[in-house]
């Protein structure tokens, strides 16, 4: 009997990552193929009069430049189908600094760059909008013609005026975050090509069906007539979701008809692609004494920058998510995301919730210290539990581990007798944190279903087929260990089809921490599908019904007979002689209620994950330093398909979450790159624990839910709730560096 | 980047006619970490780049009986790995521990690191306190500037263009004397300082101070001493009161600015708390019994 769910298996892509024969995006170049550069906006906000490319189109080496009239299609793209609203080259108007104009195809990356330079753009400047409560405001410029409200979303529940009168205790507080960068590892690079017909793109991406759908919009072609493959990609975190070479590639090979490369310089991928909403999240929180919520209310205003992107969904996942995982009788919570002409903003590991959790954890700590409860216990009194009502009035029946999770960290905080005290160097104080988080698995409240199929062939191996991309985050492996788990054969004669629009069908996208449950689903019903294929082949063989037949260890049996039995494989050289192939197709789409336009109720999610976080922090109050000194993290996933790659997850999830607390902020027009851009390093690193609990979810592939974007979560609540510990004082903008750290210090002192 | 020709002499004398014969049109490069960069951003646009690794006799430590001597090539990791460096220069071995990463520091040189000039050059504010001198050659003969005359303005010095830095002359710390270095960043490797802060003292039997120097990077348009503050410093007892005060002096001496590495109100308040927490580890190194 193969086991291979709940082992730590090595990564399928472990090998060639360490040898570095996998070809990324930047690397990825065909003999011959044309470079490929845009000429971009210098203004925020302005008019295009005209544009001249006659002087650019003299210098050698450049063969053809493009603008929006040379866009066959329509010249709008968007993740979000009802918020297409980015041009690939601007038409009439640029709405941010970097927004694309032309496009020049040429020789060499020499000539290219200097044909942008020679494309003479005349422009009328207008008014630019930076702040997202300005651009709300009537009478204000339009950024967009339908106006400058993206959306809103609102929760409603039970009665909040009666929430706040029953309360002993109201906390008003208002929290903000900063703009972010993906920083994957590779910047955003491909290639194209012309082949059969069809206009093929190799590039870094998160989601190649997507990619597919959108380049033949803008193209006008029909779907098929666009095969897009993902490439080895060394990081997403969202920021590879919307389409950035692929739609410049496409315009070029529909043209050109030859081979055509792009590669964003890192500068280029910091000006030009999505970044995290900053949000300003204004909380109002009653409580009984003994710590019971009684009611939530929050007002969230987002800044989507100049364009949709995901802005929809962070803002309905940011208000779903507001309440924190606690029951809360009484909610209202009213969330807008507006236009500005800064960068535009997207999907970031988390969609919203990082940031709303940032605040609804700050809440849940002011409360604990005021009513003089362990912030533990607080949230131990509060957190959902098997038959809990949230915010939307999902009942939650299954999988909510959030209390295990708070038990593991107690465990750890109390057996390591973490708490708060002075710091050997003087000045310094060290404190104890906690922040806790839930997490919606796949998209909110909309269909978001994923495809797979898996084929057997005579010489006892398997093909897994899938669109899933793999950014990184392991559903290579993942999805090969479901289907060797669910099969009986060994991984590795299972070989994988990946990312590949031709041969692979939709899976959606890699985000909302989806693809290990709704993809590995998929792979399960493929499965299934499988063994009804071969219960019917059988049947014939066997002169029995399929209802007396069961799969079993790599054959079929009679259930009433079991001396009679025939290998699968068997069955498998049978179809193929009759040039059948033996393909089972799977599909999964979890099951959701939208939820109602105007209160919010309904199913967002089919299933949830949960995490609490205990982190050590040591405070300089001479300067402003704050050090991670140990973090102890609880995820619940279900069930760890791979332990030591869900241990991975969340290690990552605290090591990019010490950037999101501590220093992380993108500065619209002075943040350039790398140099101005800090990340930690591995210095940075605190001693890390990481929890796996195992509340099993019935409706996941062998229990499983999700983990990529719930390990970041609760990081940045547990340091900021650190500071407080340490220190007193209490950070609400985010990121919490040196000079907001010491402003509130020296306003303490003086107060 | 613009095309360049790389040259590789391997004697200082043909170092010399090389920079002779190229002039204004040659950069030097020692071990390539900033002036890599500066081609690549398109901040410089030579014709030559003269590498000076191949030069013979270029990187050393030389412990002297009153001094000690450092060859210009000498790379950070050398110094760090120096027992020299480690026990008696104790505020650069504070600097160079905490350059860049391991990666940059096999490669980069102290000798660059200084010609540069950048305002926040990490090993600046120690040479400084160290009262260091640089030993200038050119084929006319050689000269030596005390550190704190050698800068101009951020990335100006005043260095001939004949001229090539070739040494780092630091007379040997007396005993009951101590330094330290203190580099103030947003993280823990692969950062440039928000602040510098090197401050070395030379104490009297009695504890009061005989010398002091203090230097601050990126407080100013090129890494100073903070010559009053030291002033006020010396003849007195290390208390709260006199540290806190030569901290506010030495505050008032610097003229930072906001960047987006760091706001220059941070950076003010920074010197004063920095100048009290260096001296005092200082004044520890200093083993006063």
């Amino acid at each position: 009997m193969v086991d291979f769910v709940g082992k730590d298996i090595l990564r399928v892509d472990a090998f060639d990552k360490a040898l570095g024969s996998i070809l990324y995006g930047p690397d990825q170049n065909i003999e011959g193929a044309l470079w490929l550069l845009a000429k971009r906006s210098p203004y925020p906000h302005a008019r295009i009069l005209s544009i001249d490319t006659s002087q650019a189109e003299t210098i050698d080496g450049v063969v053809r430049i493009f603008t929006a009239a040379d866009i066959p299609g329509e010249n709008s793209f968007g993740i979000i189908p009802v918020t297409k609203d980015q041009t690939l080259l601007a038409k009439d108007k640029v709405r941010y600094i970097g927004d694309a104009v032309a496009l020049v195809a040429a020789y060499d990356l020499k000539s290219a760059k200097e044909a942008v330079d020679k494309i003479k753009v005349n422009y009328e400047e207008l008014p630019a909008i930076y702040d997202p409560e300005e651009s709300l405001k009537k009478g204000r410029i339009l950024i967009h013609e339908k106006g400058n409200l993206l959306c809103s979303s609102r929760i409603i529940k039970g009665d909040i005026e009666k929430g706040f009168s029953n309360a002993d205790i109201i906390i008003e507080r208002e929290y903000r975050t900063s703009r972010l960068e993906h920083l994957s590892l590779e910047p955003e690079g491909g290639i194209g090509y012309f082949e059969d017909g069809r206009i093929v793109i190799i590039a870094s991406t998160q989601n190649p069906h997507y990619d597919r759908d959108d380049v033949a919009r803008l193209l006008g072609l029909s779907p098929d007539k666009v095969r897009v493959i993902q490439c080895g990609t060394g990081g997403g975190f969202g920021g590879k979701l919307d389409i950035s070479v692929q739609g410049f590639i496409g315009l070029a090979v529909y043209h050109l008809k030859r081979a055509v490369r792009m590669v964003y310089s890192r500068e280029e991928s910091f000006l030009t692609t999505a970044k995290r909403h900053p949000l300003i999240m204004r909380y109002k929180t009653g409580a009984k004494k003994d710590g019971k919520l009684t009611a939530v209310k929050v007002d969230i205003i987002g800044d989507t920058g100049a364009y949709a992107s995901y802005g929809l969904a962070v803002i309905m996942r940011a208000t779903v998510h507001a309440t924190g995982p606690y029951e809360v009788e009484n909610v209202y919570v009213d969330g807008k995301m507006a236009y500005t002409n800064l960068p535009w903003c997207g999907a970031m590991r988390g969609f919203g919730v990082p940031q709303i959790a940032f605040a609804h954890e700050s809440q849940m700590d002011i409360l604990a210290h005021e009513l003089n409860i362990d912030p533990i216990d607080i949230r131990l009194i509060n957190a959902f539990k098997k038959g809990s009502v949230t915010a939307t009035g999902q009942r939650l029946d299954h999988s909510v581990g959030i209390k295990e999770s708070l038990y593991k960290i107690k465990e750890i905080r109390d057996k390591y007798s973490w708490s708060k005290k002075k710091g050997e160097r003087l000045g310094t104080y060290i404190g104890v944190g906690v922040g806790s988080m839930w997490y919606g698995i796949g998209n909110t409240g909309v269909p978001n279903p994923s495809t797979a199929q898996v084929e057997l062939l005579p010489d006892g191996s398997a093909i897994l087929y899938t669109g899933a991309a793999e950014i990184g985050q392991g559903s290579d492996t993942i999805l090969l260990q479901i289907a060797s788990q669910r099969l009986g054969i060994a991984i590795d004669r299972i070989k994988l089809v990946r990312g590949d629009t031709l041969y692979t069908t939709n899976a959606g996208a890699t985000s909302a921490s989806r693809q290990t449950y709704i993809s590995g689903n998929a792979v399960m019903d493929s499965i299934d599908h499988l063994e009804d294929i071969l219960k019917a082949e059988a049947s014939e063989q066997m002169d029995l019904p399929s209802s007396e037949l069961i799969v079993k260890d790599g054959k079929i049996f009679s259930i009433k007979d079991s001396s009679k039995s025939i290998d699968i494989f068997e069955l498998v050289k049978i179809c193929n002689k009759n040039k059948v192939r033996v393909i089972g197709e799977g599909r999964f789409d979890p099951p959701t209620i939208k939820l109602d336009p105007e209160t919010g109720q309904g199913v967002p999610y089919a299933t949830y994950a949960f995490a609490s976080q205990v982190s050590r922090v040591e405070v300089d109050t001479f300067t402003g330093f704050i050090k991670v000194l140990n973090s102890a993290s609880a995820h619940d996933v279900g069930k760890a398909i791979n332990p030591k790659m869900v241990k991975g997850q969340i290690t990552s999830g605290v090591a990019m979450g010490i950037g999101m607390a501590l220093m992380e902020e993108f500065v619209p027009n002075k943040t350039k790159s790398l140099k101005d851009y800090y990340i930690p390093t591995s210095m940075d690193m605190p001693e890390i624990i990481p929890i796996i609990v195992e509340d099993k979810e019935p409706t996941g592939p062998f229990g499983a839910k999700g983990v990529g974007e719930p390990a970041l979560i609760p990081t940045a609540p547990a340091i900021i709730n650190g500071i407080y510990d340490a220190v007193g004082v209490r950070i609400t903008h985010l990121p919490a560096n040196l000079e907001r750290v010491i402003g509130e210090l020296l306003k303490k002192e003086g107060a | 980047m613009k095309k360049f020709d790389y040259l590789k002499p391997t004697s200082l004398d043909e170092v010399f006619s090389l920079m002779e014969k190229f002039g204004s049109n040659a950069k030097l490069i020692a071990g390539g970490t900033d002036v890599m960069v500066l081609l690549k951003r398109k901040r410089i646009f030579p014709d030559v780049l003269i590498s000076l690794r191949s030069v013979p006799n270029m990187a050393y430590i030389k412990d002297e009986k009153d001094k000690i001597r450092i060859g210009s090539m000498t790379t950070h990791r050398e110094l760090e790995t120096s027992t020299v460096i480690k026990e008696k220069l104790t505020a650069l071995y504070d600097a160079v521990i905490n350059l860049g990463s391991v990666q940059i520091r096999n490669v980069a040189t102290i000798g660059g690191n200084i010609a540069n000039a950048a305002p926040s050059a990490d090993t600046a504010c120690p040479l400084l306190v160290l009262d260091a001198s640089c030993l200038l050659i050119s084929s006319k003969g050689e000269r030596e500037v005390e550190l704190k005359d050698f800068f101009i303005a951020p990335g100006e010095t005043v260095m001939k263009q004949d001229e090539i830095l070739k040494e780092f002359i630091i007379p040997k710390p007396s005993k009951l004397s101590g330094s330290a270095y203190w580099k103030l960043s947003r993280r823990k490797a692969m950062d440039l300082p928000i602040l510098g802060v090197a401050i070395s003292l030379a104490m009297n039997e009695d504890k009061s101070i005989k010398k002091a120097r203090i230097g601050l990077g990126v407080a100013a348009p090129t890494p100073i001493r903070a010559f009053k503050a030291e002033e006020f410093l010396t003849g007195k007892f290390l208390t709260d009161e006199v540290l806190a005060e030569a901290g506010n002096i030495a505050s008032k001496e610097a003229s930072p600015r906001d960047s987006i590495r760091g706001e220059a109100w941070y950076r003010r308040e920074m010197i004063r708390v920095l100048t009290k927490r260096v001296a005092t580890i200082s004044f520890k190194r200093a083993n006063i019994v």
